[in-house]
């Protein structure tokens, strides 16, 4: 029984795709296809890890993100944003957030950006939580 | 008019005495006199004098009277020629008469035979100057007035032949008679082809036709038929795009031709046409970055089904390997929506007319989302008209138009924050008059603020974060105006969005109407 991590992504390939890494190297996954029912699992699962996806319909990566971060319980668990947009895009945003909301949420543990390939998914997520 | 007043009088006669007697009682009278003794002598005195009267003595050595009679009448017919004339000599007379005296005097000559007598030829006179005047007059007055008609009438005929509009205009029996060269341009008849040489029914469509004979029927006279846009079929065939009206002339309540007036609407129709081809060009400019994402998530799904099918062969894993390959269909469908949506979009596209099912083809696109609605918890009701019978459309562009907006409505549900709603799409056909049905997309969803909607159909622009193309609604569009049809949204944020589709329909087996849809 492997670390578990859980996909968050509204599409179904990346689900699939992301699913299929994780069980290839070891890891036990768990999906959902928005951040509310993301919140749930991870209250549930307790997972080591969260891969997220940033642009979701209902309720988006970025409001996922902070929740998690800003929640005491959770803010350990590692994250890493798995996005259509660029880096410095994301980190603007949260950048124009915590100036917004006066509140301090670190950067994610990684960012990568899409598409990604099978071993560099596999190689980041290793490098995060081992 | 002097001469009126004062008529010059020739005195002819052989006796001196009676001469001077008669000069001297009507130059006190105001006459002019001049005399001669003789007939000959009193000819070479009117050819040379000119008088208005002649008082002529009957009997007279060499030429009488009536010889003298004879001659002036044949030389000036209009001269009054008194003949002084014998008592009771009737024959003389007669003959006198017949040769166009104006009146007798019997001898001797008494003063008031004589004032009654240049009374009658005087005022014989007067009339008939005043009749010369009046004919003169009258002679002059036609002369003018047909130079003025035919003044107008080429001006008008001028007009009409430079006229840009056709202009065509029939008699009673709707026979051609006036066709110019406006009308050349657009029906490709020259006015030898067509004036007294066809009727209305040989040239324009039949509904024009019938038009104006109901016109003609109910005797209307007041606006005419006014503007509208038709399509005339030329002498090769083409179908010309133009403004008609016309109105039928009367003349008394009675029908006496008609007018009508054709605006050729060649040019315009192709400088509309370039000016969508152009803003279509420059929105397929503005959205190659949007392509660009959409297309990019096509190619990560398409790489991940590959890594997953990849796996799946090296583990023997079917179920993986079924997985994968759903992955690939699913990217691969996506790829041909894209390819089908830019197609449609770039080109034109005339309807393709065929008898079919509207309901029937509304429920299809009900069926082709039910799984991914129920999927979502979202209900989809059908609400169709009943009497919808079986019509001549476009089915292809009701079945695209239908599944995108449906497409769209489900797509604002499952992106709609409120999630403790009952999320549903109604989906309504009805019948509407004038040959018309109304097609209804309504969800209650998340509805779109002012500026998305405002942005709805301007360009390429999507909501759906890289997961649309910004196609749909442009497609969709497209569609139903080249089915001539019209569409509208009303949306509310947080509340839902209405889209309706009217499209004109005809009925059915009688494919030549299309081409005669005016």
């Amino acid at each position: 029984m492997g670390k578990k991590v859980l996909c968050v992504d509204d599409d179904p390939d990346i689900r699939l795709f992301v699913v299929t890494v994780l069980e290839e190297n070891g890891y036990t996954p768990l999906t959902a296809s928005n951040g509310e029912e993301g919140i749930k699992i991870i209250r549930e699962e307790k997972p080591d890890l969260v891969i997220l996806d940033v642009l979701m319909p209902r309720q988006s990566g970025i409001k996922m993100y902070r929740e998690l971060k800003t929640d005491d319980s959770l803010k350990n668990i590692s994250v890493i944003m798995l996005s259509g947009i660029a880096r410095r895009t994301f980190l603007r945003s949260q950048e124009a957030l915590t100036e917004f909301g006066n509140e301090n949420v670190p950067e994610p543990e990684a960012y990568l950006e899409k598409p990604v390939e099978p071993e560099e998914l596999a190689e980041m997520i290793k490098k995060v939580i081992g | 008019m002097q001469k009126i007043l004062l008529p010059k009088i020739l005195l002819i006669d052989d006796e001196e005495d009676i001469i001077r007697v008669l000069s001297m009682s009507l130059r006190s009278d105001g006459y002019d006199i001049v005399s001669a003794l003789s007939g000959k002598e009193g000819l070479d005195v009117f050819k040379k004098e000119s008088p208005d009267i002649i008082i002529t003595d009957i009997k007279m050595p060499g030429m009488d009277g009536i010889e003298v009679l004879k001659k002036v009448k044949e030389i000036n017919p209009e001269t009054e020629v008194i003949i002084i004339t014998g008592h009771g000599d009737i024959d003389t007379a007669i003959e006198a008469l017949h040769y166009g005296a104006s009146d007798f005097i019997n001898k001797p000559v008494r003063d008031e035979a004589l004032s009654i007598a240049l009374h009658r030829a005087k005022d014989k006179i007067d009339i008939r100057l005043k009749l010369k005047e009046y004919t003169d007059d009258l002679e002059n007055m036609v002369k003018i007035a047909t130079e003025e008609v035919k003044r107008k009438s080429n001006f008008q005929t001028k007009l009409i032949k430079s006229s840009n509009d056709g202009i065509v205009a029939t008699d009673d029996d709707w026979k051609i008679v006036v066709y110019n060269p406006g009308a050349e341009r657009i029906f490709g008849y020259s006015r030898l082809e067509v004036v007294r040489k066809m009727r209305i029914v040989d040239l324009y469509p039949p509904k024009i036709v019938g038009a104006f004979k109901s016109e003609a029927e109910n005797k209307r006279n007041d606006e005419g038929l006014p503007w509208r846009e038709i399509t005339v079929l030329s002498k090769d065939g083409e179908n010309i795009p133009a403004r008609f009206s016309g109105t039928v002339l009367y003349e008394d309540g009675m029908a006496m031709g008609s007018v009508a007036f054709f605006q050729d609407l060649r040019e315009i129709k192709r400088l509309e046409k370039e000016l969508i081809n152009s803003e279509r060009l420059a929105a397929v400019g503005q959205t190659v970055a949007g392509l660009a994402h959409y297309i990019k998530n096509i190619l990560i799904g398409l790489k991940g089904g590959r890594y997953i099918v990849d796996v799946a062969l090296d583990k023997n894993d079917t179920d993986k390997l079924k997985n994968g390959w759903q992955a690939i269909k699913r990217n691969i469908g996506r790829i041909s929506d894209l390819v089908l949506d830019l197609l449609t979009y770039s080109k034109e596209r005339e309807p393709e007319y065929e008898n079919c099912l509207p309901n029937e083809i509304v429920n299809d696109v009900c069926e082709l989302v039910e799984a991914t609605a129920r999927e979502h918890r979202i209900e989809i009701i059908k609400d169709f008209d009943l009497s919808i019978h079986e019509v001549l459309m476009d089915p292809r562009s009701i079945h695209r138009s239908l599944l995108n907006l449906v497409s769209n409505a489900i797509d604002a549900c499952t992106s709609d924050e409120y999630t403790d709603k009952r999320w549903q799409v109604r989906v309504k056909t009805a019948l509407e008059k004038g040959n018309i049905i109304r097609f209804e997309v309504k969800d209650n969803g998340s509805g779109m603020s002012d500026e998305v909607r405002a942005n709805l159909f301007e360009s390429f622009f999507s909501t759906k974060q890289g997961k649309g193309t910004g196609l749909g609604l442009l497609v969709t569009r497209k569609l139903i105006e080249e089915h001539k049809g019209e569409i509208n949204v009303t949306s509310q944020q947080g509340k839902g969005t209405t889209f309706t589709i009217w499209l004109p329909y005809e009925e059915l087996s009688n494919t030549d109407k299309i081409a005669e849809r005016i």
